[in-house]
């Protein structure tokens, strides 16, 4: 063959470079569709990678989170560290480097470049974005800088493909080339300074051999401040490196080499070397067609203007663009299960797969087109540059708050579903701001709420004009979104206050240039976000449903179920009857339905309701309103369904159709409590459920996702524990101030 | 009366073009050089990293707090606590709005 490998048939790359470079356009150019997204072992930060064939090589592609420097302060950086010293657990070591430049800011991307250039692997230089920089008037002598770098560097367009066979011809030949040594741009002391430490790590002590440290690992562990390294890699040195590296500092600080402003001192100083006569950038910038859209976008009102109306835009689009599809879902499901009854013999089994897999998995399922439409307004935002608008526009609002703006798009995701906007709290490099927003997050109403909201509304508060112009039904739905936001905002406040106190970092983002929206980068956002909801939410959902399922079909007791005397009088009348009569069909179907509802009562979710009876009873709920809320623990929604069942509608109670719904709500207005007369449902019970909903961290798969991402069971258990003590105070609030008012009002 | 006066020849020293101001006191459009950005190191060399340090002409785009500021073209928007003090030199010429 021809394009026999030379010397290894497999490679891996690394791609690294600044935020807004165009390093994942460059990527997807790369690799094409063959792409994985996963996350890296035991860090929630996201781990891209994909495959591409060059002259009968395998490459392999690790795109690396964008990031300014190797200095390990936040996880992302923390994680290509690893990844480039070969350390990263699932990574395999990296052969090549291919650092993206913003060929239009060279200046400030050389920075990392001189940082990469030190580890000694082969690199090539891509500068992209090269058409945006000589538009700018920048001229970049491509040759020259190749000479000054000693690295193949390569001119690139990624989003017009332009470029993109040099590169990897640049690649496959630098692979094979050994990688030339290159001098520290550090000053002398600082590099003698090294020697020593290096000497120290050769020294044998407490009886362990002593070692050889790569020189880039040990400049990064003398300039790295936060203790990651000395932590990480060097934790069995234990205090006696601590030591050495305090004297080592103090000696670097004497001879004027502080650490860490030795280090940006020394690669600026050479990074203007490296620029000068091979770039040339114009004395001033004109202004830009982005710097024109920016005079309005960002302005305060006009600005805060757009941004609202294209916030209300994007939730009329995920509320009733989504309603078709939600709908389709939704008859799916119901066809499905109806399917599994009329094909299955009847028992636990049917049960479990139509009540259990198809109605939970189905109620999970249903917010996927909010999420796919969310997500893809997201995509468009992110994608064109408008968001790092919106989170300066929202961090005058954020940072009162004591957080930043870049908490502002998990809290928007949080009101589709608080697991999106959950993980994209990755986005915040400070960690207690992350936490923060993170334990907030679930108090967005989300629309797992909505159908609950939708049914206690409907049912329990009257059609009214208030003021002419609103109407009571949109009011109360309003407060309740309300209601969550303000409570968010305390909790927030009293988070930082508090466990969360400490240092803020200054807040920082870089505001690309506006761009046209990639359909592809949209797309494959979109339906990666989905792919995670579908797989992390319904694995956790599955589990859950049929948890809930067979508590409440067991212990299913035939039996004692038959010698409830309401249905042996049932029983009694219907074997009376004609079975060819007209109410005998009415009669039995009725019987069918009791009994089931005795099923209920009787299982063990039922019995635990009515135990439970007494702590919610100052909320003015009775066992069977405590019963369905305790069932929708798991997951908030269920509870229409289990209230469908308690209240005796049986399994198939369709509240999705209009006679369902009115069926559903007159059993609800008609329900009394037990024994008496007296009506169950007033309008301050609904509204102490409401709250109780609206506060409650009713949501296994949200618990679940928190204790993925902070990595411990404290928070979710924390967020479990305020969440619900606030619901419970709320509901009580609501229900008894409600009831005193109606009293007062007669 | 005396301590009044020297402070306001201090203020209108501030003020005056070449003298070393904080950030947030660049008016929009004003263009500066980064004079010193005091505070934390680690804090410091965030900044730095993201290329605004000592030398570098910048130009104010939107003043305020969050602030956005021109740098070599592209924009960043900064909002630093009391700890961190970026100040800088006024240009002599105010640059076109």
């Amino acid at each position: 063959m021809n394009h026999a490998p030379t010397a290894r048939a497999a490679m891996t790359v690394a791609l690294i470079g600044n935020p807004n470079t165009g390093k994942s356009s460059l990527f997807g150019a790369l690799v094409g569709v063959r792409q994985r997204v996963g996350n890296y072992p035991g860090v929630t930060v996201e781990r891209r990678s994909g495959q591409m064939e060059f002259a009968g090589r395998k490459i392999e592609v690790i795109d690396l989170p964008g990031l300014y420097s190797l200095a390990p302060r936040s996880r992302d950086e923390m994680v290509a560290v690893d990844v480039l010293l070969g350390r990263q657990d699932g990574v395999r070591p990296v052969d090549l480097i291919v650092c993206v430049l913003d060929a239009a800011n060279l200046g400030r991307n050389l920075y990392l470049v001189s940082q990469v250039l030190e580890l000694g692997l082969p690199t090539v230089v891509a500068l992209n974005m090269m058409d945006l920089a000589e538009s700018r008037g920048v001229q970049i002598d491509c040759d020259r800088l190749a000479e000054r770098l000693g690295v193949p560097v390569v001119a690139t367009q990624a989003v017009r493909h332009v470029g993109i066979a040099e590169l990897k011809a640049a690649m496959h030949r630098a692979a094979d080339q050994k990688a030339r040594k290159y001098p520290s741009p550090l000053p002398a002391v600082f590099r003698q300074e090294i020697d020593r430490l290096a000497a120290w790590f050769l020294k044998p002590s407490n009886g362990s051999p002593g070692r050889v440290v790569a020189r880039p690992l040990l400049e990064r562990l003398v300039l790295d401040a936060s203790g990651y390294l000395e932590r990480g890699i060097f934790a069995a040195e234990g205090p006696a490196l601590a030591e050495e590296l305090a004297a080592l500092r103090r000696r670097l600080e004497q001879s004027g080499c502080a650490v860490p402003g030795v280090e940006t001192k020394s690669r600026y100083a050479w990074t203007e070397q490296v620029l000068s006569g091979a770039v040339h950038e114009p004395d001033d910038y004109l202004p830009t067609w982005t710097d024109r859209l920016d005079r309005v976008l960002t302005h305060r009102v006009w600005g805060t203007v757009i941004f609202a109306a294209l916030m209300i835009g994007l939730f009329q689009a995920v509320f009733s663009g989504a309603v078709p599809f939600m709908d389709l879902i939704e008859a799916g499901c119901a066809w499905l299960g109806a399917q599994i009854e009329a094909h299955m013999a009847g028992g636990a089994l049917r049960s479990l797969l139509a009540s259990g897999l198809v109605g939970g998995v189905g109620g999970v399922l249903v917010f996927l087109p909010q999420i796919l439409i969310l997500f893809f307004f997201i995509g468009i935002l992110e994608d064109c540059g408008y968001m790092a608008r919106a989170a300066y526009l929202m961090d005058r609002f954020m940072s009162r708050v004591g957080l930043s703006g870049k908490s502002f798009i998990p809290m928007l995701a949080a009101f589709a579903c608080a697991i999106p906007g959950i993980m994209a709290a990755r986005v915040i490099e400070n960690d207690r701001d992350r936490l923060t927003t993170i334990l907030v997050a679930p108090l967005m109403t989300c629309s797992a709420r909505l159908p609950v909201f939708a049914l206690l509304i409907a049912a329990f508060i009257p059609d009214e004009p208030v003021l002419g112009v609103f109407d009571l039904r949109g009011l109360t739905l309003f407060g309740l979104y309300g209601l969550g936001i303000l409570t968010a905002v305390v909790v927030a406040l009293l988070l930082k206050r508090t466990l969360l106190r400490g240092e803020t970092p200054p807040f920082v983002i870089e505001l690309p240039s506006y761009k046209w929206p990639s359909a592809r980068t949209v797309l494959h956002r979109v339906l990666e976000r989905g792919w995670l909801f579908v797989r992390c939410a319904g694995t956790i959902i599955l589990a859950v449903s049929i948890v809930v399922w067979a508590a409440l079909y067991y212990p299913h007791d035939a039996a004692s179920v038959d010698r409830q005397p309401h249905l042996s009088h049932l029983k009694a009348a219907l074997d009376r009857m004609d079975p060819a009569g007209e109410d005998y069909a009415a009669l039995a179907a009725e019987l069918e339905r009791e009994r089931l509802g005795e099923f209920q009562r009787q299982s063990w979710l039922g019995r635990a309701g009515r135990a439970v009876e007494p702590v919610f009873k100052p909320l003015g709920w009775d066992w069977r309103i405590a019963c369905a809320v305790i069932a929708s623990f798991p997951a908030r929604e269920i509870v229409v369904a289990t209230l469908g069942v308690v209240f005796d509608l049986g399994e198939n109670a369709d509240a999705k159709s209009e006679a369902g719904a009115k069926q559903f709500r007159d059993k609800l207005r008609q329900a009394t409590w037990n024994g008496s007369g007296r009506r169950l449902f007033t309008v301050p019970t609904a509204l102490s459920i409401m709250v109780f909903f609206a506060l409650c961290a009713q949501c296994a798969a949200t618990l679940a996702v928190i204790r993925r991402e902070t990595n411990s069971l404290r928070w979710p258990a924390f967020t479990f524990a305020y969440m619900t003590t606030l619901a419970y105070l709320g509901a009580l609030v609501a229900y008894q101030a409600g009831t005193w008012i109606a009293a007062r009002i007669g | 009366m005396v301590v009044r006066l020297s402070l306001i020849i201090e203020l209108k020293n501030v003020c005056m073009v070449h003298a070393v101001i904080p950030l947030n006191c660049l008016l929009c459009g004003q263009a500066a050089f980064v004079n010193r950005i005091s505070g934390p190191p680690d804090h410091v060399q965030r900044l730095e990293e993201l290329g605004l340090r000592g030398g570098v002409r910048i130009e104010m785009f939107r003043p305020g707090s969050p602030c956005i500021i021109r740098m070599a073209g592209n924009k960043v928007c900064i909002r630093s606590d009391g700890l961190l003090e970026v100040l800088v030199q006024p240009a002599e010429t105010l640059s076109p709005r």
